[in-house]
């Protein structure tokens, strides 16, 4: 948790003397992703689509998790209800895509202030326990209550994103909305990161007890940055839906929260970068690892240990390193 | 609506796995009281026992009990491992408690997949420990395995209890917990405490696991409920003493089977894992920093 005030300081301190090559580094390869997703072909337009998705949604948890410097093992929850809540409303009562992934990112931002009002009383194990069971209790529901979510045999039948007439009928049309939404999410989050809110938050994850003796209201921004989560979860649920068109319990399941960790430790938790970069590496594995068939996943959680034991920073860091803010 | 003899039935059942939970629990306590780290991992050890005592079963056609003396230092083992390779170099480099976590979680999925890949993924059981039965009393069937559950769980708790006060090396674990620095000040090894206290709570998990396999049945995915309950069991129990986290268990067992009676069984984790939330709630600090904070003005 110290690590990530630490890691913040040089933007506000750095006298940059020439160009930010880090910077311009990450928006060039952002720039080459997005321009070969639109000449490839379906498979690799899938595989970066829900790299876009992940990216989203970690985002969200960064947010909570790097700058709030608190911990959620249960944000499946959110991405289960933004799923859930948009196939069940287009699918079930043709509501228009666009307006119920705003309804249900809504509705998941009003859980996460009803839920996260007790539960953020807590801290370390209790609040990943708490947090996990809360993943836990929306996975079974999902399972279990057949008539709202049809169990097992997972939600068909929804259709693509779309607004009135316009509606994102090819993978790649979808892509491009998904990545629209992506930037206007990653540029809220920077703007609100360096915002009064943000630097808030950060002092936080640095000592609760001094952010508190400086005035932040501490409990209250740690809810807020808890719901700011839950919505970005909420939409990157109701994108996967939309963009895949089937949803099962096992989407939003106990793997989601491991995948989503993998991403944000291998990216860099508590920085702008870190979440996107982690989002695409991470997909792109299983692509890289297909040789190992079936030790793929054992293969994927070794690299798992090994970063969270080896650099903790991540890539981003690593990348902080070669490329610093700061000559010198 | 539900007959007696159905409920008592339930009960009894209950009452069998509430204390798997709370062997569960101890192991939960064992570790945290030595390092201050929780393992989310616990409910992999549960699935291990089961699974390994089932393949020495079938596969060599061992004893039960050979099987069982066999398979519990095996999995003790795989938790030193785990302590060894995962944990230890997470907490010299003063890692986070969240990441720690998220370590421990991925050692389970990991401990997981490696099971899938070697033994497959057919549920296994095998036979009670005992030919025979059930007991009936008045129309409630109590299995003969339930006895032996009951008894290995008594006797563990015994055990635990004899270990922590009375042996040298429980009462340096014990030191450990209060505090560390000042235990290695006292030239006890608090690494070694540490790997010890793994390869007890994985051997803790491991009798659980084969005590409950005859009457349930085991998988490569079992873990997380088994290690979910514990947690729950730990935490009702005050995360400190063995005795707590049985009756925790066992509440939470009957519970449970309360769930099962009027709710239908489909819903048994979403009862359980509300209880979880609700005992959290109510002790905000969680229950074991509240007793401590008692133990301290006592003092």
């Amino acid at each position: 948790m110290k690590s990530s005030l630490t890691m913040t300081l040089p933007d506000t301190t750095s006298t940059r003397s020439g160009l930010p090559w880090r910077q311009i580094l990450l928006g060039v390869l952002a720039v080459a992703i997005v321009v070969y997703s639109f000449t490839a072909n379906g498979y690799v337009v899938t595989v970066i689509g829900f790299a876009a998705i992940y990216a989203l949604f970690c985002t969200g948890l960064n947010f909570f998790m790097g700058f709030t410097g608190q911990a959620s093992f249960g944000q499946n929850a959110f991405a289960a209800l933004g799923g859930y809540g948009s196939a069940i409303l287009t699918a079930d009562y043709s509501v228009e895509p666009a307006v119920a992934l705003v309804l249900t990112m809504g509705f998941s931002g009003l859980v996460a202030l009803i839920v996260g009002y007790p539960t953020l009383r807590l801290r370390g194990h209790y609040l990943a326990m708490a947090t996990f069971a809360l993943g836990l209790i929306t996975y079974e529901i999902s399972i279990n209550w057949t008539d709202l979510t049809q169990g097992y045999m997972g939600y068909s039948g929804i259709p693509p994103l779309g607004i009135g007439p316009y509606y994102a009928d090819s993978p790649k049309a979808q892509l491009a909305v998904i990545f629209v939404l992506l930037a206007l999410g990653v540029i809220a989050a920077a703007r609100l990161k360096n915002s009064r809110f943000g630097r808030a938050c950060r002092a936080i994850a640095g000592s609760e007890l001094a952010a508190g003796a400086l005035g932040i209201p501490v409990a209250r921004y740690k809810l807020i940055s808890f719901v700011i989560a839950a919505v970005y979860a909420s939409a990157a649920g109701s994108l996967f839906a939309h963009f895949v068109g089937f949803i099962s319990p096992e989407v939003f399941g106990t793997a989601m929260v491991v995948q989503s960790f993998t991403m944000l430790y291998l990216g860099g938790i508590g920085t702008i970068a870190g979440p996107l970069i982690g989002a695409v590496v991470v997909s792109m594995l299983p692509e890289v690892m297909r040789g190992l068939k079936d030790f793929q996943t054992v293969g994927y959680l070794l690299l798992l240990l090994a970063i969270l034991i080896y650099a903790p920073r991540g890539l981003h860091g690593l990348l902080e390193r070669i490329l610093p803010d700061r000559e010198g | 609506m539900i007959d007696a003899v159905q409920l008592v039935q339930n009960l009894v059942n209950g009452i069998g796995l509430g204390l798997i939970y709370g062997l569960v629990g101890i192991g939960f306590c064992v570790i945290y009281n030595a390092s201050g780290i929780v393992n989310f991992a616990q409910g992999v050890f549960v699935m291990l026992g089961g699974m390994i005592c089932a393949t020495l079963l079938a596969r060599f056609g061992l004893p039960i009990w050979l099987a069982a003396i066999l398979t519990v230092p095996i999995v003790a083992l795989i938790g030193v491992v785990m302590e060894v390779a995962v944990v230890r170099p997470m907490w010299t480099r003063g890692a986070s408690i969240f990441a720690i976590i998220l370590a421990t979680l991925a050692s389970q999925m990991l401990l997981e997949q490696v099971t899938l890949l070697t033994l497959g993924d057919q549920p296994r059981t095998f036979n009670s420990f005992t030919p025979g039965g059930p007991l009936m009393v008045g129309g409630v069937a109590v299995p003969y395995q339930l006895f032996w559950v009951l008894g290995c769980g008594a006797l563990m708790v015994g055990g635990l209890w004899l270990f922590f006060t009375r042996t040298r090396m429980g009462r340096a674990l014990r030191a450990c917990s209060q505090n560390a620095e000042a235990a290695s000040l006292l030239g006890i090894p608090v690494r070694r405490m540490m790997m010890l206290s793994f390869a007890l709570s994985a051997a803790l998990g491991a009798i659980a696991g084969i005590l409950i396999t005859p009457s349930q049945i085991t998988a490569y995915n079992i873990g997380t409920p088994f290690g979910v309950n514990g947690f729950i069991a730990a935490i009702i129990g005050g995360f400190g003493s063995a005795g707590g986290a049985v009756a925790g268990g066992l509440l939470l067992g009957v519970l449970q089977a309360l769930a099962i009676a009027f709710l239908g069984a489909s819903f048994k984790n979403v009862a359980a894992l509300s209880v979880l939330l609700v005992v959290l709630l109510v002790f905000p600090q969680g229950v074991f920093a509240g007793l401590k904070t008692l133990r301290a003005s006592r003092r």
